[in-house]
């Protein structure tokens, strides 16, 4: 019953780390409507900058800050420079998402070209092991887990409760409408690009603590346990990505306890499968998702 | 010269291995992910069943089978596993999914497939994966080094000439055409009566088929195969000539395959060495080729040989569709 218990406490942690990576991918779909291939390279963006800051200084913190802009500059550029061109010849969907893969590719071997192929090393500060309850976390852990909580409540009251979160609900339900108000479609466009680089900048920092090296292919290797999330949640979906990130990493940590520990991530490919055969749209989607489009 | 050599044959494998990816994507239209898996499937299967037996001492090296059959029987069992495994994702992932979907889908399918391979230790070794693998007709010919790679080259552009051959008269023959008109237009081609699922799954098999044949080549040529030798993410090099080259066309695509695995990939090993990259110019061509990608993703959409279309009011009519010679003159298309 103790490993049972503690594996759902490791569940928990990689579910924080899955659920702000998966929410990021959301509301960056929701708005802008592009496939991004090249999350997972955002998140490896934030975990190097991240480890740039390091050098600087200790401070988890400013670590954290090194992350958060890191990621959102990469996001940004990878807007302007790369998919707007595309949007621009109105390109079809499915080519952006070709679009976004070759991007990947070349951002992970920029990486490669800088940081080079064998892992980096990041240092953790020291923390200790002690029990909640019945769960049995480490102090960074604690940390991932009040933070994701926090920033997940801090984009909440963005969504809601501000002028910025209405453009950006009013964009993702209809675009042609929100322009026709007066929505500056680029600039909200830009700003959801920049935040969905800060969220996952943040992921791949916490990420990066929670596994303590880096890989240029760190993001990529994590992509599809985030896409997992995100089906299942309904794409495009905020609310319902945080169910479907839970879901996933809960069935990862417990799966880790009783398989061997390779196999936990097949386990969220499997889910993933079964969630795009079963029910593509979703568990909270309400709306018609077209499959063909 | 014998640097030469390698960087042809690679190409040519590579050309195999891009057709293969051509009918489902240039063809069927999937984004499908699972091409290199299929490769590397092919290659697996190809080892285990022309390596002797497992050695019975402790050196650590496990597979299954070891039947040492001739390489024949090993491509053809490569082949045959890899469309039954075609089949069984394609029926699974082709039913109701599209697009971004679908490609999704093939890459869960291809990490878990990387997944299996590289922990289940007995299956081919597991991460170090399997190595010796007698190379085709090797023992027959009985040739010196330097005339067998000759002969393996021959070997591969005899196989690239028939699968293009073959592909070939597919694109221009009515089932081809049925499976472009499913790819415009899935519901046209369905008030036609044809059932656009049984269309795709077919290109799916066939393309299968094709990519272990590549697989069993390459590994006839290198011996050894591991699960570094095949990252999912190499698959962007296999879109990469395929955009490059021109999506649909077979011609273009061998001629795409030669620009980014001749060309780029090998032949950039000739030039001189960038001062200060030291050993990283592997990714700077990996770079150089996500560039070109995107240049022609931008630019020339439909790559340096587009698709040839078949339009009807030029008299250019397919062979296979020409009335025969019995019933000349009933129905002319002029």
């Amino acid at each position: 019953m103790t490993i049972f218990a503690h594996s759902v406490g490791f569940g928990i942690v990689t579910a924080s780390i899955i659920a702000l990576a998966a929410i990021a991918f959301s509301l960056q779909f929701s708005v802008t409507t592009t496939p991004n291939f090249a999350h997972g390279e955002l998140l490896t963006a934030g975990a190097y900058g991240a480890y740039v800051m390091q050098k600087v200084s200790a401070n988890l913190l400013l670590d954290a800050l090194g992350a958060v802009l890191f990621g959102g500059a990469v996001a940004m550029i990878l807007n302007l420079a790369v998919i707007r061109p595309y949007r621009r010849i109105s390109s079809k969907r499915l080519t952006l998402f070709l679009v976004t893969v070759a991007a990947s590719w070349i951002m992970q071997n920029i990486l490669l070209l800088i940081f080079g192929a064998a892992p980096t090393i990041y240092r953790l500060p020291t923390s200790s092991l002690h029990s909640v309850g019945p769960f049995l976390w480490t102090t960074i852990d604690e940390e991932i887990i009040i933070s994701a909580v926090v920033i997940l409540a801090l984009l909440h009251a963005l969504l809601r409760y501000t002028k910025l979160g209405k453009s950006l609900r009013a964009v993702s339900d209809n675009p042609e409408l929100a322009r026709v108000t007066g929505i500056r479609y680029p600039l909200v466009l830009n700003v959801t690009w920049a935040m969905d680089g800060a969220l996952a900048g943040f992921a791949g920092f916490v990420l990066a603590l929670n596994i303590g090296a880096l890989t240029p292919s760190l993001g990529f290797n994590f992509l599809v346990v985030v896409f997992a999330a995100a089906v299942i949640g309904g794409l495009g979906h905020p609310y319902g990505t945080l169910v479907g990130a839970l879901v996933i990493g809960l069935a990862m940590g417990i799966s880790s306890a009783y398989l061997p520990g390779q196999y936990s991530e097949s386990i969220a490919f499997i889910l993933l499968i079964g969630a795009l055969l079963v029910r593509p749209r979703g568990i909270f989607s309400a709306a018609e998702w077209n499959m063909a489009e | 010269m014998s640097y030469f050599l390698t960087i042809c044959t690679f190409a040519v494998i590579y050309a195999i291995a891009c057709l293969a990816l051509n009918i489902r994507w240039g063809w069927g239209g999937q984004f499908d992910f699972f091409v290199y898996g299929l490769v590397a499937l092919g290659a697996y299967t190809d080892a285990v069943l022309t390596l002797p037996p497992q050695p019975k001492d402790n050196t650590g090296l496990t597979y299954i089978l070891g039947l040492r059959l001739p390489f024949v029987v090993g491509a053809i069992g490569a082949m045959a596993v890899t469309a039954a495994i075609s089949l069984i994702v394609g029926a699974i992932a082709l039913r109701q999914l599209r697009q971004i979907f679908f490609g999704i889908m093939t890459f869960a399918s291809v990490l878990i497939l990387a997944a299996v391979i590289e922990n289940a230790q007995f299956i081919v070794n597991g991460y170090t994966g399997v190595y010796g693998v007698p190379q085709p007709f090797a023992g027959v010919l009985d040739l010196s080094f330097g005339a067998y790679r000759w002969f393996f080259l021959g070997l591969c552009v005899v196989v690239l000439i028939s699968v293009y051959a073959i592909l070939q008269r597919i694109f221009w023959s009515p089932a081809g055409l049925v499976l472009r008109a499913v790819r415009e237009d899935e519901f046209a081609a369905a008030a036609f009566g044809y059932n656009p699922y049984r269309q795709r799954l077919k290109a799916y098999v066939l393309g299968g088929a094709i990519a272990g044949l590549a697989g069993s080549l390459l590994i006839g040529y290198i011996t050894a195969f591991n699960v570094d030798t095949w990252s999912p993410i190499e698959t962007v090099l296999i879109f990469a000539a395929i955009i490059t080259g021109g999506s649909g066309n077979n011609a273009g695509v061998i001629l795409g395959s030669f620009v980014i695995f001749g060309l780029i990939t090998q032949g950039t090993q000739f030039l001189p060495a960038i001062p200060g990259l030291g050993g990283q110019t592997g990714a700077v061509r990996a770079i150089a080729i996500g560039l070109l990608t995107l240049a022609f993703l931008r630019w020339r959409p439909q790559g340096l040989l587009p698709e040839r279309h078949f339009t009807v009011f030029r008299r250019r009519w397919p062979r296979s569709l020409l009335p025969t010679r019995a019933d000349n003159g009933a129905a002319t298309p002029q």
